[in-house]
């Protein structure tokens, strides 16, 4: 296509267990610190696995400064909507829409999308249903009959995935092309993908990107032990004694723009989104092909969609997720398409664990600080590079990106990879 | 832009309370015959609505011929295997090694949860008292169990699909409530478009047609209660219509890019031509009195489609039959097409086969593609006296033999998003109708 619209990012939110805004967590990976850490949201006593990233003090009125929303949406929810509300005000988004007349704020609202990436879903919700079980006794005539005494009849609604979407909408009165991915780990770059195609494709003229999860809960750590993917104490990305991943939560959002629309409103212009690639191994749900070849298609598709050589990637910032199969393919995937000529590499999730849907999301916001800044950190949990991972330019030391391009890395169950290629604005 | 890539729906596929294929449902809607019933999958005899339309003489194994993957699929995932496998034989055409990269799936998918009789389970050995006891957790059979882990996950059915037919593109898995299976095609449509694909498998599946998904309705009061009158519950625009009734079930689209799928002889259905996909941000379950949301979404797949209201000949209402959406749609309705409303055939499908939530704007999507196909318009079945706040030209009493120039399918969903898809009759894109009998 001849004349492509570039997609710009004005605005940018994330809290995780590492911080409640992106310089926060910018600074808690820069300090080498890690924030996982034995679960409190319930006893783990006796539990195989205890560690993973909880947003400490988690406050939903503090956060939203909203008592009512609390009835209608769940845990996920509250760090989606937290996270897109900084980046719409850092952006100066509905700032600018609230100083226009009555028709031009409609067109503007009706041409600002929301694009959500969202973990789809919890066990506990259905754990509403208990009281109701036992007052039942196992008797579903009963469970039935007294449904309307014992459950909250909002129960559908606040289990909604879409509620994150639902609530930036009406909280920030956008109103154009959306879409909510449910598509475990890749959901909330997809966010981002989606979203920046609709601006280049005049679906819209600036979208608001967000992903969320809390996945940490009991029968969900269970499963992942279950699964062997969960480490024992902290994740080692790349390292020979990598034994897993660990949960985070969190989310984060990135506000998207046209750049006439950026221009015209003389917003803030932090960076761009230039290009992303995707590919599925779909070899089943839990299944990863050894060789990484999706990803590898993933990142060249990347590249030409960009119009960029390999050369011209300044920096990977990887999946990471420090699980002996991912770690290993994704580097096979990086050496087949950058051979001899990798730019160094790092990734984050050591520091506050996979958030899952909001994975590839919050990990590209954190990659455009390190780009405004010329600086990223290494992997600081890494000892010993896996010698079965030749020549991966991975370390714990920090570095300086060779361009201000950044890859940025996300993979998800049905063998799925998502990356995009983003770059900071200059003078940023 | 001059350059759009246009796209070919070449293969279609139904899974549905009306039939258990296309053909099969295609005849059910012209008959006009609800399927509603009282409800036979579990005992629903205490709740408050006791009736739905279910998916009946559906060989549950037959969909997946690896013994080992079966344990991956629930319910719906059975379904939307079915629906797929007969849309891609419908297409004549499947991945291979060399094209599974330019080979998409898009699939609007229901809410994630444990199957009841896994919560019960879990109920019984961790949680008897009421509460979840975590330490009871540790030994509990469901929580040791990865397999319901594996069925109770969003991407579930994505991957399964991927794997049963090789496909290794762009792949996503979408949920906007009721809205999620017209918004999968949407998206769909634009990865080929956009170049993203050349091929889509495109569709939407569900089955919530179970003590949960029927309490969480019911809880809402957003259901009809009328269980001594099941044939008769589900009546969009009628002016007694009471609520709507929870069907379940799996529609597929195979899309491909327009002249690839005429080089290679493929019958086309129709053009997908336009999508549009807007939020109402208004209230997150109410919907705006005016239209607003849904009008946008019109106008958008219209204006995508590069047509004008009056070249629509079919509308395949989201017509839930509760008392505000079809307001509200009606209202819509009347605000894009305005002078031209009466001219417009409108019918909600769901009168026949209930409401699929997150499958039902792929499986509308197929009825439309089958209306243009067959030249006739499905019936609003079971409208006896039309809500005049509801004043629209409606197809009753029985289907219309017509000619549809373009076909629009909207679907409405919780939360407020809004899909509206724009299907146009082959030979208006380049003279030659569909080909292959």
């Amino acid at each position: 296509m001849a004349q492509m619209r570039n997609v710009v990012i004005t605005g940018a939110g994330a809290l995780c267990a590492a911080g409640q805004h992106p310089a926060e967590i910018w600074s808690a990976l820069n300090a080498g610190v890690s924030a996982l850490a034995p679960i409190r949201q319930w006893d783990t006593t006796g539990w195989p696995r205890r560690v993973a990233g909880e947003i400490p003090d988690f406050d939903a009125v503090s956060l939203l400064k909203d008592r009512k929303i609390q009835k209608f949406i769940r845990r996920s929810d509250v760090f989606g909507l937290y996270a897109a509300e900084q980046a719409i005000v850092e952006s100066g988004l509905t700032a600018y829409r609230d100083t226009l007349d009555e028709a031009a704020a409609a067109h503007f609202n009706d041409r600002t999308g929301v694009y959500v990436g969202s973990g789809g879903g919890s066990y506990q919700s259905q754990y509403d249903y208990f009281p109701l079980l036992s007052a039942a006794q196992g008797d579903l005539q009963a469970f039935g009959r007294e449904l309307g005494d014992t459950v909250n009849p909002m129960w559908l609604l606040r289990t909604l995935p879409n509620n994150v979407l639902c609530h930036v909408g009406i909280r920030h009165g956008l109103k154009g092309s959306n879409a909510c991915i449910t598509n475990h780990s890749v959901s909330g770059m997809l966010a981002i993908i989606e979203g920046a195609q609709a601006l280049r494709y005049e679906d819209a003229e600036r979208v608001v990107a967000v992903g969320h999860d809390a996945p940490i809960e009991p029968q969900a750590v269970l499963y992942f032990h279950q699964l062997g993917l969960l480490a024992q104490d902290t994740i080692r990305s790349f390292d020979r004694n990598r034994d897993g991943s660990l949960f985070g939560e969190g989310a984060a959002a990135l506000v998207l723009e046209t750049a006439a629309s950026a221009s015209m409103r003389n917003a803030p212009i932090l960076g761009e989104v230039l290009g992303s690639g995707y590919a599925s191994d779909g070899e089943g749900l839990l299944a990863i092909s050894d060789d990484g070849a999706a990803l590898s298609d993933a990142i060249s598709m990347a590249l030409e969609d960009a119009q960029l050589q390999p050369s011209e990637v300044g920096v990977i910032v990887a999946h990471a997720n420090g699980t002996r199969q991912s770690d290993a393919s994704e580097a096979a995937a990086i050496a087949r398409v950058f051979g001899a000529d990798m730019p160094p590499v790092t990734g984050f999730k050591w520091a506050f664990g996979h958030l899952i849907a909001a994975s590839g999301i919050i990990e590209t916001v954190q990659a455009l600080c390190g780009l405004r800044e010329g600086r990223f950190p290494g992997i600081a949990t890494l000892r010993d590079l896996d010698p079965g991972i030749v020549g991966l330019p991975v370390s714990v030391a920090a570095f300086t990106p060779r361009s201000d391009v950044a890859l940025v890395i996300s993979r998800g169950f049905g063998g799925t990879n998502a990356v995009v290629l983003i770059r900071a604005a200059s003078g940023g | 832009m001059t350059s759009k890539r246009r796209v070919a729906v070449t293969g279609l596929g139904l899974v549905t309370p009306a039939g258990n294929s296309a053909d099969q449902a295609w005849n059910t809607l012209m008959a006009g015959r609800s399927c509603v019933a009282p409800i036979t999958r579990f005992d629903a005899s205490g709740f408050p609505v006791r009736i739905a339309a279910e998916v009946k003489g559906f060989n549950e194994a037959a969909p997946i011929a690896e013994r080992k993957q079966l344990k991956f699929a629930n319910r719906s995932h059975r379904f939307a295997l079915a629906a797929a496998e007969e849309a891609m034989r419908d297409a004549g055409i499947r991945p291979s090694p060399e094209t599974r990269r330019r080979w998409g799936c898009a699939v609007g998918t229901g809410m994630m949860g444990m199957e009841f009789a896994d919560l019960i389970r879990l109920h019984r050995h961790s949680a008897a008292a009421g509460e979840l006891d975590v330490r009871r957790l540790l030994e509990d059979e469901v929580a040791l169990d990865p397999m319901v882990f594996c069925r109770s996950q969003t991407p579930a059915g994505v991957s399964l699909l991927l794997r049963h037919f090789g496909i290794g593109g762009y792949a996503t898995s979408v949920h906007t409530a009721c809205a999620s299976g017209g918004q999968a095609v949407g998206t769909a449509m634009k990865l080929i478009r956009r170049g993203t694909a050349d091929y889509v498998l495109a569709g939407g599946f569900d089955s919530m047609i179970t003590p949960i998904g029927l309490a969480g309705f019911c809880l809402l009061s957003a259901l009809s209660p009328d269980n001594e009158t099941p044939q008769r519950a589900s009546r969009p625009f009628d002016a007694s219509r009471n609520g709507f009734v929870l069907g379940e079930g799996a529609g597929f689209l195979v899309l491909e890019e327009w002249s690839a799928a005429r080089q290679r002889g493929a019958r086309i259905y129709a053009e997908l031509a336009g999508d549009g996909n807007s939020l109402s941000s208004y209230r997150i379950t109410d919907s705006h009195p005016s239209g607003d949301g849904p009008i946008q979404s019109m106008q958008q797949a219209l204006a995508d489609a590069g047509a004008a209201p009056a070249d629509v000949t079919y509308v395949n209402a989201h017509g839930t039959s509760t008392q505000m959406n079809d307001r509200s749609e009606a209202a819509a309705l009347r605000a894009v097409f305005d002078s031209q409303a009466k001219d417009v055939a409108v019918s909600s499908t769901k009168s026949v086969m209930g409401h699929l939530i997150a499958a039902a704007g792929a499986v509308e999507a197929v009825i439309c593609a089958l209306a243009i196909r067959h030249s006739t318009l499905p019936v609003n079945a079971n409208l006896r006296e039309l809500d005049p706040e509801c004043e629209l030209n409606i197809v009753r009493g029985e289907p219309r033999r017509r000619r549809i120039n373009i076909a629009i399918s909207n679907s409405l969903g919780f939360g407020g998003s809004n899909s509206c898809l724009a299907l146009r009759n082959p030979e208006e894109v380049d003279g030659r109708a569909g080909g292959r009998a």
